[in-house]
């Protein structure tokens, strides 16, 4: 683990925080935005550039977006404070999940990055991609081969759900049209 | 602990999102920031497939053009597909979520979780 | 207020300079990451939510009412719907040539290679659907809810269907 790699934690966890506790929802908006960019740098650390990219376009651009359209469309409560008080029973049930998952899951999992962990180095699955991905699909994006040959049933899935999801927003929107 | 902290650095975060995911949902009383936390909540998610997919010392899932590739180290790049339509799925979530704000809004006129509870008790 | 979609657009010099200087070569990246997603990292799903994107910066440096009349609803439903009609069609062309939903090596008994369907699903269905629905949550969030129905609709319809 490099300093980037801290430095990128780091950053990912400031800003999570900050989105917990900032008051103004503008700045809670903004701030998120500025998480998933963070969120964006650190999956290209590890080796996802394909999630980067989604992840920087849908994550900090259109979700920032839409959330920004929608306290546009509302309302703005204008803030009393800089910070949000801490609900003390709120704190004590998620400090409670993090002490149990920090404690028993955590040093049950492998390391990141461990060549030996069975999500890598399993020949059915993971192997068997990445090595005959360009036999079968004559495609050299692994993630690409994957999504559309051998998961296309999958994807088609989610297309027609993402496809689902206008038509919803639509409907409660009460609209025909998009105006 | 520190040890186990530096080896598994992305699980730990992922835990810490979950719970700063958590508690957006249970405590700000603004529907607005519930949604970002269901949000944030998710990316702890996609970040967990992600680091799992992660090899040391690996490079991109993008094999050469060749029939017999022999030893690659080269990331996971199953849980990276299953994250990439899951991030597209997510965006198509938030805005049902959000036009479901909006509605509550013009029906109700606020966007607070208390008050949307005195007036939907008058009724 | 009835048309208060463009109510919270300002114009503004540096936003409108930068959008036209970058939106080109997003939009190019978008397409090319689409076009060339069976090599390089890219694919349906990023090139349209870029190209997507692009859609989603004019209408915010140009407002969004003038880019919604540019760009029509039916463009955006024949997008949307286009993509799916693509995915579904390759998927039961396959199988009418005697193969499963999507086993693209059935396409080469006609003489196209299997590549190409796997390419016709990421840039003529994938992309095509993200896009779209990028660009329509967009423009149906911005409209809202209250623009329709008038200016009192927030204290009219209060406590008013249940």
């Amino acid at each position: 683990m490099s300093a980037l790699a801290y430095a990128l934690v780091a950053f990912v966890l400031a800003t999570a925080i900050a989105t917990a506790l900032f008051r103004d929802v503008l700045s809670t908006i903004v701030v998120f935005g500025a998480y998933s960019l963070g969120m964006a740098i650190l999956y290209t650390y590890l080796l996802a550039p394909d999630v980067a990219m989604t992840e920087a376009a849908i994550g900090a651009g259109v979700t920032t977006v839409l959330l920004l359209l929608t306290i546009a469309r509302t309302t703005r409560p204008s803030p009393d404070q800089l910070f949000e008080r801490l609900d003390v029973p709120a704190v004590v049930a998620v400090g409670a999940f993090l002490l149990v998952a920090g404690t028993q899951v955590l040093p049950e999992m492998w390391a990141v990055g461990d060549p030996t962990a069975p999500v890598w180095s399993n020949a059915e699955v993971s192997q068997y991609y990445i090595q005959n991905t360009y036999a079968d699909t004559h495609a050299q994006n692994a993630v690409t081969a994957v999504l559309a040959a051998y998961r296309g049933f999958d994807t088609f899935g989610e297309a027609v759900v993402v496809f689902a999801a206008g038509v919803a927003v639509l409907l409660v929107l009460k609209r025909e049209v998009f105006v | 602990m520190l040890e186990l902290l530096a080896t598994h650095y992305a699980y730990a975060l992922m835990f810490v999102l979950i719970a700063i995911g958590l508690y957006m949902i249970i405590a700000n009383q603004n529907l607005v920031k519930k949604v970002i936390g269901v949000s944030l909540f998710q990316t702890a998610i996609f970040l967990f497939f992600i680091s799992m997919a992660y090899v040391e010392g690996g490079s991109a899932p993008i094999v050469p053009a060749d029939e017999t590739p022999g030893e690659l180290v080269v990331a996971s790049p199953l849980p990276q597909v299953i994250v990439l339509t899951a991030i597209v799925v997510s965006i198509a979530l938030t805005a049902v979520a959000l036009s479901l704000v909006m509605r509550i809004y013009a029906e109700y006129g606020t966007l607070r979780e208390d008050t949307l509870t005195e007036v939907r008790a008058d009724e | 207020m009835a048309d208060d979609v463009a109510d919270t657009y300002t114009e503004s010099q540096v936003i409108m300079t930068a959008v036209k200087v970058i939106a080109p070569f997003t939009l190019t990246y978008g397409m090319f990451m689409t076009l060339h997603g069976a090599d390089t990292p890219g694919g349906g799903f990023q090139g349209g939510a870029i190209v997507g994107v692009t859609i989603l910066m004019l209408a915010f440096a140009f407002g969004i009412e003038p880019t919604r009349r540019w760009l029509r609803n039916s463009v955006l439903v024949s997008l949307v719907t286009g993509g799916v009609v693509v995915f579904t069609g390759v998927g039961l062309a396959t199988i009418a040539l005697g193969g499963n939903f999507l086993e693209y090596d059935r396409f080469s008994e006609i003489g196209i290679a299997g590549k190409w369907g796997m390419e016709a699903i990421e840039v003529g269905g994938v992309s095509l659907i993200v896009s779209g629905v990028v660009i329509t949550l967009f423009f149906a969030m911005a409209a809202g809810f209250t623009a329709e129905r008038g200016p009192t609709a927030t204290d009219a319809d209060r406590g008013g269907d249940d």
